[in-house]
């Protein structure tokens, strides 16, 4: 039997790499790369200057070292929020309701690398430099709340983790007809209760400054942040809303090989 | 990807249909697993945290108690999620791996590399096997009200014989400065910790030790009859934090 020139374009759209409905695979594994050169970065930049510059807040070293690194933060952070989330409202779908059930699909597996990568910043700032903090503690007296640590940790890892969490939160309701339709409750949840572990850190800085300057981590001092990384578990109400409508979407679809 | 069969005729997906769902499947598996090491790690920081850097601050009484308490937690509201809607029996694993993927990069990393504790000073407990028995007891069961009774109070118990051949040898006592202390001991007065002054340290407070041999095993009980409340909790937790509405305004 011969080959039909259709039964060609179904073979060659098979073997297209990346398929239709992962078409930004590419641009979700660059942005999991640009993280972690960021991520590492810092925690190399630390290795090399924390001991020899930043043990003592009153040196002139600290303020070239580590106080210009905050301001550097601080006005990429605005930079990045900017475009990130202009970029989002701006190129927003004004036609939601003749979206196609493929595209549809294909933007719902692009919200979950949007997720997907506002996690992995919350790994960075929950986890591993969460615990450094710690660590840095029990070396350095602290004589400022601009530590080493710190001015990594909760002026660029929080409000990188938040503006992601919004980056998500803002391509659901621009671009997904049920997330614009209604204010998803578990989506809303997952992005605004981590953000609250940034407000904690005033109650934090206060707490240290005038109550309790040792870091005894499972102080209630630190229980704000508890709080609000509990939040985190809205991405269970996320999945089942996904699944929910992914399932409704491939059952109207034709079958393809 | 799987629907809840009891809301849907289950016909697995074939050809595009699988690839897609397939693809999802990966997707959130790499979001769980980020999601899971940054938030379970910092809410078991905050709160059992010492007690899992240190190892002198591993003693009988606070720390067999405190970390399977904190510990159930997000287990627990993440088997309500992948159990009843997915029927997956790994809700509680995949949080205790996570923990400890998180844990270790971070003691290696953070404490040993950076600020040069020997990491035998700072090596994490571990709850894995608490964490196998608890989706064991309800992939069984199917119960949460066994679950809590039995997986809670297993995941209790079992923690502290699990973590015994890992510790267990820092706790040999040693003689030093005219007075009997353990190796554990010696770390903790050998590396100066600035934020974690002697004072500070709570281990073996109160009178439990009068019970001598006994304190760790009525620790252990004491947790396990916490854990079978705070795992009841905490499925409702993850329960009420895993709904599916849309809100008008907020």
């Amino acid at each position: 039997m011969a080959t039909t020139t259709e039964q060609v374009k179904v073979m060659t759209n098979q073997n297209k790499f990346p398929p239709w409905y992962l078409k930004d695979l590419y641009r979700y594994l660059s942005a999991f790369a640009v993280l972690t050169v960021i991520y590492m970065g810092f925690r190399i930049y630390q290795g090399a200057f924390a001991i020899s510059t930043g043990l003592d807040s009153t040196e002139p070293a600290f303020d070239v070292y580590w106080m210009r690194l905050l301001d550097f933060e601080l006005v990429f952070i605005a930079f990045f929020t900017s475009i990130a989330w202009g970029w989002l409202w701006f190129t927003r779908d004004k036609n939601l309701d003749k979206l196609e059930p493929k595209e549809e699909i294909r933007r719902y597996l692009t919200l979950t690398m949007w997720i997907s990568v506002y996690t992995f910043a919350v790994y960075w700032a929950g986890s591993y430099f969460a615990e450094q903090d710690n660590s840095w503690h029990q070396v350095a007296i602290r004589d400022t709340p601009f530590t080493a640590n710190h001015i990594i940790e909760f002026y660029f890892n929080f409000p990188m983790y938040i503006i992601l969490g919004g980056c998500a939160w803002l391509y659901a309701r621009t671009r997904l007809p049920l997330y614009a339709k209604g204010i998803s409750l578990p989506l809303t949840l997952a992005v605004v209760g981590p953000f609250m572990i940034l407000v904690s850190v005033g109650f934090n800085e206060w707490g240290h400054t005038f109550w309790f300057r040792e870091e005894f981590f499972a102080a209630p001092i630190h229980w704000g942040f508890v709080i609000g990384v509990w939040f985190a578990l809205g991405v269970g109400g996320i999945l089942l809303q996904g699944v929910t409508r992914l399932i409704e979407l491939l059952d109207g679809l034709e079958d393809a090989a | 990807m799987s629907a809840n069969p009891s809301t849907r005729t289950f016909r697995p997906y074939t050809g595009e249909k699988a690839r897609i769902a397939r693809a999802y499947d990966y997707l959130v598996l790499v979001l769980a697993l980020f999601l899971f090491i940054g938030s379970f790690h910092l809410h078991f920081a905050l709160t059992v945290g010492d007690w899992d850097f240190w190892v002198d601050w591993k003693d009988r009484q606070w720390w067999p108690a405190v970390t399977p308490i904190i510990g159930i937690t997000f287990p627990a509201a993440v088997q309500a999620v992948l159990w009843t809607n997915f029927r997956l029996p790994l809700g509680a694993t995949l949080c205790v791996a996570c923990l400890s993927i998180g844990t270790w990069i971070a003691r290696i990393f953070a404490y040993h590399y950076w600020n040069y504790f020997p990491i035998n000073m700072v090596l994490p407990s571990t709850m894995l096997p608490s964490a196998l028995v608890l989706d064991a007891v309800l992939m069984l069961s199917n119960s949460l009200t066994v679950t809590a009774i039995f997986g809670g109070s297993a995941f209790a118990l079992l923690f502290y014989p699990s973590n015994w051949p890992i510790f267990g040898m820092f706790h040999v006592p040693v003689e030093a400065g005219n007075s009997q202390l353990t190796v554990a001991d010696m770390f903790g007065f050998q590396y100066i910790r600035t934020g974690m002054p002697e004072y500070l340290r709570i281990i073996e407070r109160g009178t439990l030790r009068t019970y001598g041999q006994v304190a760790a095993p009525l620790s252990a009980f004491f947790s396990a009859l916490i854990c079978t409340l705070m795992y009841t909790l905490w499925w409702h937790i993850g329960k009420w934090f895993a709904t599916t509405r849309y809100l008008k305004r907020i």
